[in-house]
């Protein structure tokens, strides 16, 4: 391919858009600039122009973004007017969901509002059994009527799903057939192209979902494209996906639902690619911002994945357990644990007289009592203020000024004589329970699932991962932080090193053995042949893989299959299940295993330079000391640095490195040293924990 | 040794039992293998210390809350001096070891440190069969405990790590689904190990001085918050009696009388005044009865309460032997769930009164347990569900519909996933229009489910409720739509009521029809906004004839008519008044 060599990745958030550029060569530049919600488009625009110009003009031989667009849509109750049309007798699936409630002992419970009303849910005469036999034949009169109808209302979009549509699309591929011919402004969504996947409330959800953010997205990636084009930039538009690979706005187009979290997820590739460059090949991520602080596994270079996702379910200490608060989705997810814990996580006293940290934030407005914004309650980044871990005059490099004596007062005059201890002591206490939550986020990714977290590094991001991470890897006995190049705006960092990625799933109801492989291998090499037409490209990585559990369990593993020739792997495959099982949960079964679904994913990885040096922006003035305290290793005068200070020699610690993009907090009972990638390193002499 | 409390650790400790509790009981769930513990989650997980009282609970059942204790102290006394690292013990009894019913098995791991037990990590898991009269082991027309199936003292699962092949043996030979049942009490023994072991790294971080300390200063603190939360409540005593519609054929209303005095930081529940126990599978055993208490009220205290026994220290529950609640041998009790349904909606009723606010109207009563079983091509079958739910409205907004009870947080079971594995199909799973109790806020509308019979000679049964004593409103709502259930045999219509004692048997092709009631409404229906009348109207909640009889509203094509809504309203509130 022949360009300029310079790419361009832009995390659009609510609040702020990150963006970061690399060149052929491999420098990168970053900015945080405030989002443009009028037009999103302006702040990326006028980033490139900005980057562009000190080049002397450049075109961007790819644009690639993440943004928070249909997860608002859903959030703010903004999608399209969607109608559905279900099986006779079954409407109503999507309201009643799965029963459970995310709140036990609340008799006030409100259910999240459907996302289609009563009103725009339809029903017609037809029927499948589980084996997608037809027992009642689609009646093509009443669908005919129903067009008719729907043709008569306010509506967008119509999602279709009938029972045992995943083992026979029959009936929805009428009916798909028909709305599409007839309707051809309208957004039509099937389940059985959505998510072909048995249990019909997750299978309708996640379809519903679709439609509904279908035609804002469209119009958000048409105009996106658009007023790139007017600016010159013409290069390839793509998009994160919530699964971790990249793709062009068209397929998007096509399958939204794939994009609602593709900020978070770019973070944690980033962190998978530039993780393995480096040699650490087993991580956990851990993002922590204003509000809330994410984890998620990289295992063996592998991003650990699940299905079990609602969005806008809010954030749970008891994810996984608790579901119900918002609107499933079960497509391919990073399995990101989030918590509610983040640099403006407010303080408070409970009724009991207990000291909690969050899940209230201050968020950026009114922000930390040191903003001096009308901020009413102290918080973290307030309790790492009078710590001495952040700047005690301004923060992000000196762009944002601070008042670091209204976070003392506030530590001085109301929560040290609460606690009867001192100021020093009160805000530890903070930092450190601010660290227990973040911990349960990082536990749910790992022992959770079986996996020990000493096994791991922690690779932290994030404007506040830095300044956390090593505490938190403290507690957790693991030996090892990095923190990376550009940590505050990592997720842009992310998108520059993501695969371009095409999936298929189908469901597969049947044993693992020999008499079902080649049924098994037929439609995975099917289902290749339409990754590879999607992908477009000579000789990409492709992986066969499939969700296996004992008969009779509900839950699977996901587990890699030999490509080519599954009947005569099944023992290999058999080992595998097996050992993923005893590793998950402990123990094994006897019996048959079963096969759930089928998956293949193709994936190219784009041409990234060897070696990538970050401009260095505001660094503090070199022997910089202040004292910073450590809670039982006590009170340090300790030097501020900038990264490049560090070399490759291990310094002891305590330190503290200063950078445009965020703190880095090295204690003193760890040593510090920058690797060939200019990745921070701390690491713990082993059974030193405090 | 005296240890100071440090507020922060105690934080930190507190975190960590929680999510030592939660990761047991996810392990449970995936792990699982009957619909009833994976898909609908009846079950829960435990942190115990060494005396048995509950630390942390996973966040599952709410019902099950206070249902550690009693078995717990029973197996710390009766095992004293025989407890060895490496044991598991495995026990269901309600007389023999305070347990709950036959189905709820308890898997139960001691964890030691410095050679003492320093605590326990219990589990609890409905069976989905546990032997006895009928598929489920739920049977309403048992007389007698030992008709309602494999009765289980504690006893040792694992002997110092050795597993007790007998005792899994003898349960596999009494159930009628052995391969679910002994996968079930397999993901037990994970969970039970999984909190053993995180346990243990926080007592090797911590040490076991400073864990026990702080596991005592955490009930402590759970205690501060409970008496707050009781402190608010105006002193004084607030009855009420409920009704369970009653057995069989000829149901004769069994009655649950609830004095709940409330004096400082302490609450009473005194049950005196109930019905004697029943000749039927629906008695409480007192273990049981104090639970559901518990539950209830933990609802009406602000979230952060601790979820450990502590909290309950300023309750009492009294309930004389031998009544609904407080059950004695040989009374059975395998479908006993509906009177802890009713045990928590007599809380809710009495402190209605004192707590406007924070009570909804009455609800549907708990989940209805249908049961099907028979054989398939010489293999058995059982499926056996529970259909939620429905609330009644509350001060603030209209009543839910398809929400688990306050008891028991549990999820539907797929109908594609019941089609698949059972010879069952489902025709009809949705709302019905004017079902909910008309008031100000709306009671929340039935819930319809009608399951056909792909097989001849299967067997059904049903618990039920509220048929005959529908959800009452609140502060001049009107109560709720009654339940039913029939059964269409071809052209012939049967009615079955709400707690069969006897053994229905579907044919080929035959159709079980269930409706829950509705929701009871708050406030006076005449006051209700206009607006949201002609908005049920336009989502078939409500019907235009409901509309104008029970809400006073008068719809137009564009809408409500306000000037003739007034009107209307006022003909109907004279009307009431003469």
């Amino acid at each position: 391919m022949s360009g300029s060599g310079y790419r361009i990745a832009a995390d659009i958030g609510g609040t702020f858009t990150d963006i970061a550029c690399l060149s052929a060569d491999g420098r990168l530049v970053t900015r945080k600039v405030p989002s443009t919600p009028a037009d999103y488009a302006t702040a990326i625009i006028e980033a490139m122009s900005d980057l562009g110009q000190a080049e002397g003009g450049v075109r961007f031989d790819e644009v690639l973004h993440a943004s928070t667009v249909a997860t608002n849509a859903i959030l703010e109750g903004k999608g399209a007017k969607t109608a559905l049309i279900t099986t006779e007798g079954f409407r109503d699936v999507l309201e009643l969901r799965r029963i459970r409630v995310p709140r036990l002992y609340e008799p006030l419970y409100e259910k999240p509002a459907p996302l289609v009303p009563r009103r725009h849910r339809f029903e017609l005469p037809e029927r499948l059994d589980a084996q997608g036999n037809v027992l009642k034949a689609l009646d093509e009169t009443a669908l005919e009527a129903l067009i008719d109808h729907i043709a008569g209302l306010d509506i967008e979009a119509v999602a279709v799903c009938f029972l045992h549509s995943h083992v026979n699309p029959v009936h929805e591929r009428m009916v798909g057939e028909r709305l599409r011919m007839r309707l051809p402004d309208h957004f039509i969504s099937l389940s059985c192209e959505v998510l072909p996947e048995i249990r019909e409330y997750e299978r309708t959800s996640t379809t519903v979902a679709n439609a509904y953010i279908g035609p804002p997205v469209a119009r958000y990636l048409r105009s996106l494209s658009a007023r790139l084009k007017e600016a010159g930039q013409d290069g390839r538009l793509s998009m994160m996906q919530s699964s971790g690979g990249v793709q062009q706005i068209e397929t998007i187009i096509a399958k939204p639902a794939t994009v609602v979290e593709s900020g978070p997820a770019a973070g944690v590739v980033g962190a998978a690619r530039m993780g393995a460059r480096a040699g650490y090949d087993n991580i956990i991520t851990f993002d922590m911002g204003g509000t809330t602080a994410k984890a998620a596994m990289v295992e063996g270079g592998r991003i650990s994945s699940t299905s079990e996702y609602e969005v806008g379910g809010g954030i749970s200490l008891s994810a996984g357990l608790v579901k119900g608060g918002g609107y499933a989705l079960k497509l391919p997810v990073i399995d990101v644990s989030e918590v509610g814990a983040g640099g403006g996580s407010m303080v408070r006293i409970d009724a009991a007289g207990a000291l909690k940290v969050g899940p209230q934030s201050a968020g950026s407005a009114p922000g930390p009592l040191c903003y001096d914004q009308g901020g009413e309650a102290a918080t973290v980044t307030d309790a790492n203020v009078v710590l001495g871990y952040l700047n005690q005059d301004a923060l992000a490099g000196g762009s944002v000024p601070i008042r670091s004596d209204l976070s003392r007062a506030e530590f001085e005059g109301k929560i040290a004589p609460h606690l009867g201890t001192d100021l020093h002591e009160a805000a530890f206490g903070v930092h450190k329970l601010a660290n227990v939550t973040m911990m349960r986020a990082v536990k749910a990714v790992s022992t959770y699932r079986g996996r020990d977290p000493r096994d791991f590094t922690l690779f932290c991001f994030g404007g506040n991962g830095g300044v956390h991470g090593a505490m938190i890897a403290r507690e957790l006995e693991m030996s090892r932080v990095v923190v990376p190049p550009a940590a505050g705006v990592y997720s842009a960092v992310g998108l520059l090193f993501a695969d371009f990625e095409a999936t298929r799933s189908r469901a597969f109801l049947g044993l693992l053995d020999a008499e079902t492989a080649p049924r098994a291998e037929a439609l995975l090499r099917e289902m290749e042949a339409e990754v590879l037409d999607e992908l477009d490209v000579e000789a990409p990585e492709v992986r066969w893989s499939a969700d296996l559990r004992y008969a009779g369990q509900a839950f699977e593993l996901q587990i890699d299959l030999p490509r080519g020739d599954l009947a005569g792997h099944l023992d290999a495959v058999r080992e595998a299940f097996e050992a993923e099982h005893r590793r998950s949960y402990g123990h094994l079964l006897e019996g048959a295993i079963q096969i759930v679904n089928l998956r293949v994913l193709g994936a190219v990885a784009p041409q990234t330079p060897d070696q990538m040096t970050l401009e260095e922006r505001s660094p503090p003035a070199e022997g910089t000391i202040r004292p910073v305290y450590f809670g039982a290793l006590g009170l340090h005068d300790t030097p501020v640095l900038r990264r490049h200070a560090l070399t490759e020699a291990p310094m002891q610690g305590p330190a503290i490195i200063e950078e445009y993009e965020g703190t880095t907090v090295v204690p003193p009972d760890a040593t510090v040293f920058r690797d060939a990638f200019d990745n921070i390193v701390i690491d713990f002499v082993k059974g030193a924990g405090a | 040794m005296s240890i100071q409390t440090d507020p922060i650790l105690l934080e930190v400790l507190k975190n960590g039992f929680e999510a030592i509790a939660d990761e047991m009981a996810l392990i449970l769930m995936r792990t699982a293998h009957s619909p009833i513990v994976r898909d609908a989650m009846d079950y829960s997980t435990a942190l115990c210390n060494a005396r048995g009282e509950t630390i942390a609970q996973g966040v599952t059942t709410p019902m099950h809350l206070g249902s550690f204790y009693d078995a717990m102290n029973f197996l710390v006394q009766h095992f004293a001096g025989d407890i060895h690292p490496g044991d598991v013990f495995i026990g269901n009894d309600p007389y023999l070891i305070q347990g709950q019913h036959l189905p709820d098995i308890y898997v139960i791991e001691p964890i030691f440190a410095e050679g003492e037990i320093q605590a326990w990590a219990t589990t609890i898991a409905h069976h989905a069969d546990v032997g006895g009269l009928v598929p489920g082991s739920n049977s309403i027309g048992a007389t007698e405990i030992h008709q309602e199936g494999l009765r289980l003292p504690f006893l040792k699962l694992l002997d110092k790590g050795k597993e007790n092949d007998t005792v899994m043996q003898i349960v596999a030979a009494n159930v009628r689904v052995p391969d679910q049942v002994i996968g079930d009490l397999r993901a037990q023994m994970a969970a039970a190990r999984a909190g053993r072991q995180g346990f243990e790294a926080l007592l090797n971080r911590y040490g076991a001085a400073q864990i026990s300390h702080y596991a005592e200063a955490l009930q402590d603190q759970a205690e501060v918050f409970s008496r707050k939360a009781i402190e608010a409540i105006p002193d004084g005593t607030y009855s009420f009696v409920d009704h369970i519609d009653g057995l069989g054929e000829d149901p004769q209303p069994i009655e649950l009388h609830l004095k709940l005095t409330v004096r400082g930081s302490e609450i009473t529940a005194d049950w005196t005044g109930t019905s004697p126990q029943v000749k039927g599978g629906i008695n409480a055993p007192l273990s049981f009865c104090k639970s559901n208490v518990y539950a209830a009220l933990r609802s009406i205290m602000p979230e952060e309460v601790p979820n450990c026994h502590g909290y309950t220290r300023p309750i009492t529950v009294t309930a004389p032997p031998g009544t609904l609640v407080s059950c004695t041998y040989p009374a059975p009790c395998g479908a006993r769930g509906i009177t802890g349904y009713r045990i928590i909606d007599c809380i809710f009723g009495a402190l209605a009164e004192a707590l406007p606010d924070k009570i909804a109207a009455d609800n549907t009563g708990g989940s209805t347990l249908p049961s099907f079983g028979g054989q398939v091509g010489g293999k058995p079958f059982v499926f056996s569900e529970c259909v939620m739910g429905v609330w009644g409205a509350t001060s603030q907004h209209d009543g839910q519909s398809g929400v688990p009870h306050m008891g028991s947080n549990q999820s539907n079971v797929p109908i594609e996933m019941i089609e698949a594995d059972y010879p069952l199909r489902i025709e009809r799973y949705g709302f019905v229009a004017d079902t909910g109790g008309a008031g100000e806020f709306r009671g929340g509308v039935s819930i319809q489910r009608e399951w056909r019979a792909l097989a001849g000679d299967t067997y059904f049964g049903v618990r039920s409720d509220k048929v005959y004593h529908p959800p009452h409103g609140l502060f001049g709502g009107a109560e709720g739509k009654p339940a039913f259930t029939e059964i269409e045999a071809g052209h012939a219509l049967r009615s079955i009521p709400p707690l069969a004692t006897r053994a229905e048997t579907l044919g080929e092709g035959d159709l079980v029809r269930h409706r829950m009631a509705g929701g009871g409404g708050y406030g006076d229906p005449l006051r209700r906004d206009p607006t949201r009348v002609a908005e049920d109207v336009l989502d078939g909640l409500v019907s235009p004839d409901a509309a104008r009889e029970a809400y006073g509203v008068v719809l137009t094509e564009a809408g409500p008519d306000l000037a003739a809504t007034e009107e209307l309203r006022a003909r109907l509130r004279a009307a009431a008044t003469q």
